[in-house]
């Protein structure tokens, strides 16, 4: 039995499909020598479209809960360890056969399948623990006892499976880990930023070296979500206000003001770095995450230096976006110096998408009636930050 | 910028397996390293966040200051700002047609949205500091939607569109949101009826729209905001109705008009192969038709107590049924 799932000729022939479907539309290659490539490597597997891959995950979803709760009642089941293991069993027997028979790939099906197997796992786990009287003290080390070897668990289903959600899980359970375990440290939180900066640089520099895997498109989409996370935690390990809440949070040692104050540095610094070395290489994760943090990063600086009211701020920072905006698009009409305001031809336009956004943000809202205080708002919402 | 490994590792496998010449994927090589970087939805989100910032700040900014001598300057400094961007966006308005018009201006297509959004406030504002339309607060709400739909089609602004459709919300108290459903916003019963009515109005404009090819693409965006709209308010009518002791057979009416209406979504899901509509269709469906089953359960009343254990299979073995429906609907879609 293969340790992946999958085979991984489904991701490599997927990537050469996309590859082709691009450089035709970017004219590089002829219509019948994409029609050649298409025809030489077939989607082997069943994966449908965006929205009804959300109507099976869901479908599924709602009916393993279903059929869970059915089976427990009727069985009349009263211990969570039984009913977990049934569902632990029931659902990861059903993926395997889902996956080798109806070559499901991510389709929904096998990704509710693989949740609802490992929910079933975690239940247990807790249930059993709970049982032996390990967890009933909340200590580090009941903290490692539980989440340990979940890591373990969904470390594993990573490798197999390669989803990004259970990547994500996996980390954000690490980084639980870590957290608690620096913070039983006698320097505590003095050495918490530096901890978490420390392993994010780690995982980065992992995940440039997994990059040159020959089955890096098998993992492609569990390493970006695993990407994300590593550099948003670089960002936030250096946040002035989120160490400025830990420290009030907390009756340890502190830092001394000076030192605090030099968390400004990366507060600002990180997501310009983000966002130049996004520009530079073409990454549009780097730059989408750096104009997010700097998004934050000002939202911080406002929170304990209230420089302007809330109206006027707004408003400025509105008529600067507009204004940047547009001056770019101007200046961007043009290549110039690797960047372009132009729709990628790669990109196929998202006008539902958008339609969809805009729909949903727009708002328009009845005028306050005299006597009645207005409390704020405005029109518009949010929205449509970073990328569609 | 140097190519990225994955590419490289893709032309060589193309290479070798006969697909590409070694001149052509050389081509596209140094194509691919010295393609520049779009970065054209980066600078459209951050103009939409920008436009949305200064009309909410702007908003807030004249009610603040609606006592001193700044207001005066703030409004007339808002109303400039709207015929410029007005005046902008009719420069490079393009010409009219009943079909998809070509973007002739990224700029002036945001900065119409924004002379909407402006709009919008300083109406407010002028009728809350002034009462230019007295008491009737259903003019105020409606002229948003009067002024914005003629807009829409002139300029063929699907953003404009929906502001449009926005306003009518408001102005009948409801929101036009596709996912104001899940926030639970209109599941108030005063609103079940109007919800209803104007989201049959909403499915109706954009079927004719569609019919009679008079901006067909406008369809998507109506019926999107309409067909949401419609079924909460029939199964808010429902709710408004039901007796869940002994059932109720006008509720039975409401629920079958959802199943209705969600079937007419999955009759268009399958016309324009439109997944999403599928799943809406499908969505309410499902709830429509559990509700009608058990209104009908109860309205057998003692005579059904020996189908109630049925609800231990119902959901797992109907939830499947919603399984293998999505799974062989392209078959299902394509069958015509």
């Amino acid at each position: 039995m293969s340790v992946k799932a999958y085979p991984t000729a489904w991701a490599e022939e997927a990537a050469l499909r996309e590859a082709a479907g691009r450089w035709q539309r970017l004219g590089w290659l002829a219509a019948p020598q994409r029609a050649a490539i298409e025809a030489a490597y077939p989607q082997q597997y069943y994966r449908p479209g965006n929205w009804l891959r959300l109507g099976l995950l869901l479908a599924t979803g709602f009916g393993i809960s279903s059929a869970g709760i059915s089976t427990t009642l009727t069985l009349g089941l009263n211990s969570y360890l039984v009913a977990s293991l049934l569902l632990l069993a029931g659902a990861g027997g059903l993926l395997e056969i889902i996956i080798r028979k109806s070559k499901h790939y991510y389709s929904g099906v096998d990704n509710a399948l693989l949740y609802a197997a490992l929910g079933a796992w975690a239940v247990f786990w807790t249930e059993l623990l709970d049982k032996l009287h390990i967890t009933s003290a909340s200590t580090p080390l009941t903290v490692w006892a539980l989440a340990g070897p979940s890591l373990l668990v969904l470390l594993l289903a990573v490798v197999r499976y390669a989803d990004p959600l259970v990547a994500a899980t996996a980390y954000v359970t690490a980084g639980v880990l870590l957290v608690v375990t620096v913070l039983a440290t006698a320097l505590g939180i003095l050495l918490l930023p530096f901890a978490l900066a420390l392993a994010a640089g780690a995982v980065l520099l992992l995940l440039r070296r997994l990059a040159q895997r020959a089955d890096f498109l098998y993992y492609r989409s569990a390493l970006v979500v695993l990407r994300t996370l590593a550099l948003v935690t670089l960002y936030l390990a250096g946040n002035y206000f989120i160490l400025l809440e830990l420290l009030t949070k907390s009756d340890g040692p502190g830092f001394p003001t000076w030192a605090v104050a030099l968390f400004w540095v990366p507060t600002v610094l990180v997501p310009l770095l983000y966002i130049a070395l996004g520009l530079r290489r073409a990454d549009r994760l780097l730059l989408g995450l750096g104009l997010l943090g700097l998004a934050v990063s000002a939202y911080t600086f406002r929170l304990h230096h209230a420089v302007l009211p809330p109206a006027v701020a707004a408003t400025l920072a509105g008529a600067l976006l507009t204004g940047l905006a547009l001056g770019l698009l101007r200046y961007l009409r043009t290549v110039r110096h690797g960047l372009t305001a132009a729709a990628d031809a790669e990109v196929r336009p998202l006008v539902n998408l958008e339609s969809f956004v805009q729909l949903e943000t727009a708002s328009v809202p009845g005028p306050p009636v005299p006597g009645f205080e207005f409390g704020g708002g405005g029109s518009g919402g949010g929205g449509a930050q970073g990328q569609f | 910028m140097p190519l990225s490994p994955v590419t490289a590792r893709l032309l060589a496998r193309l290479q070798a397996e006969g697909h590409l010449p070694s001149a052509q994927a050389q081509a596209v090589a140094t194509a691919e390293a010295i393609r520049p970087f779009s970065l054209h939805y980066e600078l459209r989100a951050l103009l939409y966040l920008g436009i949305t910032l200064l009309a909410g700040g702007l908003g807030v900014l004249v009610y603040e200051h609606r006592d001193t001598l700044g207001h005066t300057a703030i409004t007339a400094g808002m109303t400039a700002l709207l015929l410029a961007c007005f005046w902008y966006a009719s420069r490079h308005r393009p010409a009219f047609t009943w079909g998809e018009a070509p973007c002739t201006s990224i700029a002036a297509d945001y900065l119409l949205l924004l002379a909407c959004l402006l709009f919008v406030t300083l109406e407010g504002y002028v009728q809350y500091q002034y009462g230019v339309f007295g008491q009737r607060y259903g003019l105020v709400t409606l002229l948003p939607a009067v002024v914005f739909l003629p807009l829409a089609y002139r300029y063929d602004h699907r953003g404009v569109l929906g502001l449009g459709i926005a306003a009518l919300g408001t102005w009948v108290g409801v929101s036009t949101a596709p996912l104001a459903v899940l926030r639970g916003d209109l599941f108030q019963s005063e609103l079940a009826l109007p919800a209803l009515g104007l989201g049959l109005a909403l499915v109706a404009a954009g079927l004719a729209s569609e019919h009679w090819q008079r901006k067909p693409h406008f369809g998507y965006t109506y019926l999107l905001a309409g067909a949401s709209l419609a079924e909460v308010g029939a199964m808010g009518m429902a709710l408004e109705t039901a007796d869940w002791t002994h059932g109720g057979g006008l509720a039975l009416l409401w629920l079958l008009l959802a199943l209705g209406l969600a079937l007419g979504l999955g009759w268009y899901a399958r016309r324009t192969q439109s997944y999403v509509f599928l799943l809406l269709g499908v969505a309410y469906g499902y709830v429509a038709f559990t509700g009608v089953s058990l209104l009908l359960v109860l309205l057998l009343g003692e005579a059904a107590t020996v189908l109630w254990p049925l609800l231990f299979i119902y959901f797992p073995l109907t939830l499947l049924g919603i399984v293998l429906l999505f799974v062989n609907s392209k078959k299902i879609l394509r069958r015509s």
